[in-house]
């Protein structure tokens, strides 16, 4: 009896502990990442429409998309500007100032992947957000700055690269390995679409809140939209953007050039469109920084920054007699910084010390990678000079020159012996003082090697400061051999390379 | 110590007393001599009792006995370590030999399986066990290295010389090869770090390695399972206590042949064409870096145990220290670990089984300059002639002075404990039954403290405001398994079967913080409180998983010859997505006692001849990330707006996820063969395997274009491991004991099939080209890249032969494969397998007259090494002394070209692949045992001393530290050395003493 008793309770408590271990099974398979939004709930706010639209901003401030790559690619591979920093620093960029490079330069993969991960977080917002229930204005809005954002960087790629896969959407599984080059037309499209829907939904700069100003505005679409023509050719579209974001009254040259790259021009009355950054208390790169300071600031004492992207002695000579945007835009090892404070001292190590000005900032929280500067895009001035440039090429010389004067106008200030007002209306004359107003009013912004290409004076150019820039190959970037591998050749590679 | 003595003299009158009353009733002697049956040697120190008393000795070195009795018709008991014992009634002799027979031990051991235990001999899976006599003689600091070299199929990689890390396993290839770490089960509990299990604390190592033994732990078993049972108590009198304690001395095995400050000078003006340094050769030897930051550190240990218990407890408490310094200077580790097993026997159905184990462990953490010693250029002293620290930065930001990071980076300590263990309570009833309940659980909790002071070498290397960082993360793991067994042997039957249900779960959390603009640097200020609150940052984040399973196995043995076992189990992971979650991991096997049947003993050659065969499934999910199918919304992705420059909320994807992630598994087909010859003195086990991995789960690079910021995980590909494992043992035993054993591994790995619509992966990306290349029919990661054909000597050569275009004279030439008249992608090939074919390991013992010695030698073939550390040149980094001889116009070099940083000459080619093969004399023991009578008065029962030396001497070709690294958990990234940590020698002396 006593055995048999022990036995069921035995079974009993088995069965018990079976029961209790299978009942909490349920919901005990169900985790999620801790501490972190999913993206199946997300998209769901209007809250996460305004995050997944300013993430897009905040790539631009990434490496890839501001620093080594973008400043390789731009000045150090035009004429206005060399490596820089001592010789041995950055030698992949030494390949670029020198055309030594090929398609496994680690530039143009950054670039390539930074440009394409900008694209991937825009794609996601616009097709994400017109599904969020929220209010109306708000979400088209949003959906016309990431359009912004998105032809902006396809701009930038274009130019650099090409035909592109272009990519509108995120890729499912099946879809990662299939992509192929299209035709550059559709690439322009795409962009000239995205622009001309953010300027019917985008608000002008005055129109927005002031803490939200840094956001894309009709102007900056416009303006955009006017280098998307001046890259076509298509001088007349040109100039009726231009016109239009100049007849907005939105915009004005501020009275001093050197104002643009200070603190007081951040988003001023000439900035058309410009990625906001900021320097808040941080070990490292805090979470507003952006390294586009560090590495071109001034090597050695005061030891802010690396020193690359040094403007070339060519650029030096390109300025007019007395012109101050020089002084403006170069760093000369001696000369008094524009806090007024610091001296820059020779720094044995660079020969020839010359740095970018335009990229300078004083003193700030944090070491020189919480970079604080904004990062300008689109002046006001750049405009003007597209639009006397489109004007010229329409037959408008005479018109062409009120913009062009203006530019020069404000750079002279209250001197009147340097930079006469230009009154030549010959137009293949003027076409080439143009050019010469664009490059120095704009230097070391990162327009000069676009500008090149569009005019088709690459070659010209870089043979004459005695580049090994071979024809109908160095116009075009070579497509990253990364990714000619990983598409298993589907992608093809520029001639030449 | 005056109480000991009078201790012992008392109770050595005492025993004169009583030996004196024994003598005078029975006065008979009898002696003789015992010897081993097989071969007639002497068994030294042989047990000799009378039965039911407690007279007794031991035999000398000549294996002679003699022992009064109290009377002419005892019985006496001989035993002897590894015989059988016999009994034999003396019958009134005086003069007693006697034979003893080696026990045929692997036939009757027992062997720990997933869930339950099974004889040897019924196995018909590939079981490799190693017992603790197995690794007592060798101590070692960690349960993989005590691994090494000891189970056929087991390769055993030191992770790096950091002090306190663990080293990498891989049973049967690198099959599985993502996530390739196996699973540990420590006592029934299930982990991956067994980093806190004291080698001598364990009593035995099973490793499973085929699907049948490693089915019953189904997703996990994938990569074989490593079973570790710790020592349980003995019933005895009293209680055996031992220590046992080494200390030693450990030296990185080589350095790496660097350029000298004049080589580097005169390599410095041939890249720059100008006479930079004017007289290179003045500049003499320079700094070798390397003797900067490593070091010679010490190793020790001590261990205390105390085993035994009466019938209805049994305990085992040991307590063990453990100090290592590191071979890179300030970089040490602790550890302090306590363990309590007990079995309790509550009434005759009811039993608790408790395994404890606490460590706490305390580590320096210096940073790790391996990489920037190596780059860092010896023209540069640690100091420069003012006292600070030089700047090496002109030649690139991307230098850092290695002395000066040691300096200043150091201050890093991190502490943490843990208590891991279980509770197991084992029900029998209805006599054949068994329900056993077992909560295992694992508790970790961490802190790391960092003080970074304010400092300055270069623009790169310096930190402007003083900063503390600190972190707390904490670990909560528990399992919970039900099992019920049913245990019923008939006369030619055996039966068990199996069926349980577990559940887990796995929780880490983090949290961190720090604070700069502390008012002084003393250790009493370093608290985050001390700094400046403006200046604080913090993080916080946790991740878990759950795991249900139910598991079912049964065994079945015919006649002692004919085996079966069929096993199952089934998981349901958290990791995976609904639709996916559930993974059936099904094996069978069979096995055949050959050698039981009556005309095989009739041959009279085999002592054992079994066969064997098992196939199953297995899973491997741990290659997937916790929460893989899920897309993780990034946050603090600000953007800057308004003239207040105010940070604004961003968040998004900005990886592509994978809904459709399904399990990897593995099928796995074993045959083995288990042979003993010469009364099973000679043993031999061959396996045969043949492993297909399915589904692999990886991260595989996907183009750019599709902008995802991290590759996107996948089920990538299906891969092949084929191979052998066979172990071959000698013993001897007798007065001159010695043994000789090889393991040897051959193992043939191939891409099967790419996951759909894929012909190739390319990964492992340097310089922008792929340096591996995945395709069927090759080894998966396959090293791919450019042949070197030579060097262009001349303008002629550099116009006529194949080229990729902008070569000069005096650059590599690489190969046109395809004859097309040029060098393009197209040209670029095979380069070579980072997988070994070949694994082999030899040991050898040898014991006599207290002496013993052992030896073990391990080594690999057919493998290669990518030197990535010698392509990546940012700066002008050192290089290695190979570049001296490069081509001038005077020196035609064909292999190495002219001096160059970075560009064409440095593109993935086998310029920078070498052979990994190598052959390591691993460990070698020399021990002292001295003689028990001298031992006996201070009632110790056994007295070791050794010496012993690790890795001593090594045979490589590669030029690195060592072509065994860990390399990241990317399968289809391994074999690329971007500085790996070099592993250490070392030479300890130490002493054993049993109570």
């Amino acid at each position: 009896m006593k055995k048999r008793f022990s036995t069921y309770i035995k079974w009993a408590v088995l069965s018990a502990a079976l029961f209790l271990a299978s009942a909490c099974e349920k919901d005990f398979l169900e985790r999620a990442p801790k501490g972190q939004l999913t993206f199946d709930t997300y998209f769901e706010t209007p809250d996460h429409a305004i995050w997944a639209t300013n993430a897009v901003y905040q790539k631009f401030r990434a490496w890839e998309m501001c620093a080594f790559p973008w400043i390789g690619i731009t000045d150090i591979i035009s004429d206005d500007a060399d490596k820089g920093s001592t010789e041995n620093d950055g030698l992949y960029i030494l390949e670029i100032d020198n055309f030594t490079f090929d398609a496994t330069n680690q530039a143009f993969q950054q670039a390539w992947a930074g440009h394409y991960q900008t694209i991937f977080r825009a794609n996601l917002a616009i097709e994400n957000i017109p599904n969020i229930d929220m209010d109306v204005d708000l979400r088209n809005r949003l959906v016309g700055e990431c359009r912004f954002l998105r032809a902006y960087t396809y701009l930038r790629l274009v130019q650099w690269f090409g035909e592109l896969p272009v990519i509108t959407r995120p890729l499912n599984e099946d879809e990662y390995f299939t992509q192929e080059r299209r035709p550059v037309s559709e690439a322009y499209d795409l962009i000239e679409q995205d622009l001309l829907a953010a300027i019917e939904v985008l608000p002008e700069k005055s129109q927005y809140p002031s803490g939200d100003l840094g956001r894309a505005t009709k102007g900056a679409a416009r303006g955009m939209l006017a280098k998307l023509y001046m890259v076509k050719k298509d001088f007349v579209n040109a100039e009726k953007y231009c016109r239009e974001v100049i007849n907005s009254n939105e915009y004005s040259l501020l009275p001093k050039y050197a104002d643009n790259f200070m603190p007081v021009g951040e988003n001023g009355a000439e900035s058309i469109f410009e990625i906001g950054a900021v320097a808040i208390q941080a070990a490292v790169a805090g979470p507003g920084a952006t390294p586009y300071n560090m590495i071109q600031g001034v090597r050695g004492i005061p030891n802010l920054g690396w020193g690359f992207n040094r403007p070339s002695d060519d650029l030096v000579a390109a300025y007019e007699p007395g012109d101050p945007r020089r002084q403006a835009t170069i760093i000369y090892v001696g000369e008094v910084l524009p806090d007024g404070l610091t001296i820059v001292q020779d720094n044995p190590e660079i020969l020839n010390e010359r740095y970018n000005q335009k990229a300078w900032v004083g003193a700030h929280p944090g070491l020189q990678d919480n970079g604080p500067g904004n990062i300008r895009i689109l002046r006001y001035a750049d405009i003007l000079l597209l639009a006397a440039e489109a004007m010229n090429e329409n037959g408008k010389s005479a018109d062409a020159l009120e913009y062009l004067n203006q530019v020069r106008r404000r750079a002279r200030g209250s001197n009147n012996f340097i930079l006469p007002d230009i009154t030549v209306t010959d137009q293949s004359q003027l076409r080439e003082i143009i050019y010469h107003e664009r490059r120095v009013e704009l230097a070391m912004e990162q327009h000069r090697w676009f500008d090149l290409l569009r005019w088709g004076r690459a070659e010209s150019v870089m043979t004459a400061v005695g580049k090994n820039f071979v024809a109908n190959k160095h116009e075009l970037l070579p497509i990253p051999q990364s990714e000619i591998d990983l598409s298993g050749g589907l992608l093809k590679q520029n001639q030449g390379y | 110590m005056k109480k000991f003595h009078l201790t012992t003299r008392a109770a050595a009158l005492a025993m004169v007393i009583l030996l004196s009353t024994a003598y005078l009733h029975a006065q008979h002697q009898v002696s003789g001599t015992i010897t081993d049956l097989a071969d007639g040697s002497p068994l030294i120190g042989a047990n000799v009792l009378e039965k039911g008393t407690s007279l007794g000795t031991i035999t000398d070195y000549d294996g002679n006995y003699s022992l009064e009795v109290s009377s002419p018709d005892a019985v006496l008991v001989f035993s002897y370590v590894g015989y059988t014992t016999e009994e034999v009634a003396i019958g009134g002799r005086s003069q007693l030999d006697v034979s003893l027979r080696l026990e045929s031990t692997l036939l009757d051991q027992i062997v720990v399986v997933g869930y339950g235990t099974q004889k040897k001999s019924d196995l018909t899976g590939a079981v490799g066990t190693v017992k603790t006599k197995d690794i007592e003689r060798i101590p070692t600091a960690n349960i993989e290295q005590a691994l090494q070299g000891k189970v056929a199929g087991v390769y055993v990689t030191p992770n790096s010389g950091v002090p306190g890390a663990g080293a990498v396993i891989r049973i049967r290839g690198t099959g599985t090869l993502n996530n390739a770490n196996p699973l540990y089960v420590i006592d029934g509990m299930i982990t991956y770090d067994a980093s806190l299990v004291n080698p001598q604390d364990v009593e035995s190592i099973e490793v499973l390695k085929d699907a049948s033994a490693a089915a019953i732990y189904g997703s996990r078993g994938a990569n074989g399972v490593i079973i570790i049972t710790t020592k349980s108590g003995k019933v005895r009198d009293n209680a055996v206590i031992s220590l046992s304690t080494y200390y030693g001395s450990q030296e990185i095995t080589k350095k790496i042949d660097m350029a000298n400050a004049a080589e580097f000078a005169q390599l410095y003006n041939d890249l720059r064409g100008q006479q930079f340094y004017p007289d290179p050769q003045a500049l003499g030897e320079g700094t070798n870096w390397q003797d900067e930051i490593f070091r010679t550190a010490p190793i020790a240990n001590v261990q205390v145990s105390a085993n035994g218990g009466s019938d209805k407890f049994t305990y085992n408490i040991s307590g063990n220290w453990f100090n290592q310094d590191g071979i890179l200077k300030n970089s040490s580790y602790e550890r302090a670990t306590l363990r309590f097993n007990s079995e309790v026997q509550l009434n005759p159905w009811l039993s608790l089984n408790t395994n404890l184990a606490y460590a706490t462990t305390k580590s320096q953490n210096g940073p790790d300059v391996v990489v920037s010693a190596y780059h860092m250029p010896p023209v540069y002293a640690p100091r420069d002639s003012t006292g600070d620290f030089s700047d090496p930065t002109f030649f690139g930001l991307a230098i850092g002075n290695p002395a000066a990071d040691q300096f200043y980076k150091s201050n890093n300590h991190s502490k943490g404990s843990r208590l891991f263990g279980n509770i197991a309570a084992n029900v029998k009833f209805l006599r054949n039954f068994t329900f056993r309940s077992n909560l295992g659980f694992d508790r970790g909790d961490g802190q790391s403290q960092y003080f970074e002071p304010a400092f300055e070498v270069s623009a790169s290397q310096r930190n402007l405001n003083d900063r503390l960082s600190v972190g707390y993360n904490q670990n909560r793991d528990w399992i919970w398994e039900q099992t019920l067994t049913y245990n019923k042997e008939w006369t030619n039957h055996r039966v068990t079967v199996l069926g349980g249900y577990t559940a887990e779960e796995r929780y880490r959390e983090s949290f961190g913080g720090s604070r700069e603009n502390f008012p002084g640097t003393a250790d009493e200020l370093l608290y985050l409180s001390a700094g400046n609150d403006t200046t604080q940052m913090n993080y916080g984040g946790a991740v878990d998983e759950a795991l249900v399973s139910y598991l079912f196995r049964v065994n079945y043995t015919f006649l002692n010859r004919y085996l079966f076992t069929f096993s199952w189990r089934a998981d349901q992971s958290s990791r995976f997505l609904k639709e996916n979650r559930q993974g059936s991991f099904p094996s069978f096997s069979v096995g055949w006692n050959a050698g039981e049947e009556a005309f095989v003993r009739d041959l009279d050659i085999f002592d054992r001849l079994k066969l064997r065969f098992s196939y199953g499934l297995l899973g491997n999910q741990a290659s997937s990330r916790p929460y893989p199918s899920t897309g993780s919304v990034t946050s603090g992705l600000y953007a800057v707006f308004g003239p207040g420059e105010d940070l604004n909320q961003g968040a998004t994807l900005i990886s592509l996820a994978n809904p459709n992630l399904k399990w990897e598994t593995s099928s796995q087909a074993d045959f083995g063969v288990e042979l003993g010859f010469f009364n099973n003195r000679l043993e031999i086990e061959a396996d045969w395997y043949n492993r297909r991995t399915y589904d692999i789960i990886a991260a595989v690079p996907i183009p750019d274009y599709a902008g995802s910021q991290d590759d996107p995980v996948v089920n990538t590909a299906e891969v092949r491991n084929r191979g052998w494992d066979f172990t071959v043992n000698w013993r001897q035993g007798g007065a001159f004991a010695y043994n000789l054993g090889a393991t040897i591994s051959p193992v043939e790995n191939e891409v099967l099939k790419l996951a759909e619509g894929k012909s190739e992966i390319f990964a492992a990306f340097l310089q922008g080209e792929p340096a591996t290349h995945t395709v069927v029919g090759l080894p998966i990661g396959a090293f791919y890249g450019y042949q070197v054909a030579g060097v262009f000597q001349n303008e002629d050569e550099l116009a006529n032969l194949p080229k990729l275009g902008g070569e000069q004279v005096g650059d590599l030439r690489y190969a046109d494969l395809n004859d097309d008249g040029m060098v393009d992608d197209k040209d670029r090939t095979y380069l070579g397998s980072p997988i070994p074919d070949l694994t082999y390991s030899f040991t050898g013992g040898v014991e006599w007259k207290g002496i013993d010695f052992a030896i073990d030698f391990l080594g690999a073939s057919g493998n290669k090494v990518f030197n990535a550390k010698k392509t990546f040149r940012f700066g002008v980094y050192n290089w290695e002394a190979s570049f001296v001889d490069h081509w001038t116009p005077e020196n035609p070099s064909q292999t190495e070209p002219r001096i160059t940083n970075g560009g064409h000459n440095y593109r993935v080619s086998d310029r920078f692949i070498e052979d990994g093969s190598f052959f390591r004399l691993r460990s070698i023991a020399l021990g002292y045992s001295l003689p028990a009578n001298l031992l006996s008065k201070a009632y110790i029962s056994r007295l070791r001393i050794f010496v012993l030396g690790n890795n001593i001497w090594t045979s490589q070709q590669y030029s690195g530290y060592s072509p065994e690294f860990a390399n990241g958990a990317n399968p289809f990234e391994v074999g690329l050395d971007f500085g790996a940590y070099p592993v250490a020698k070392s030479w300890q002396f130490g002493l054993d003493v049993t109570f």
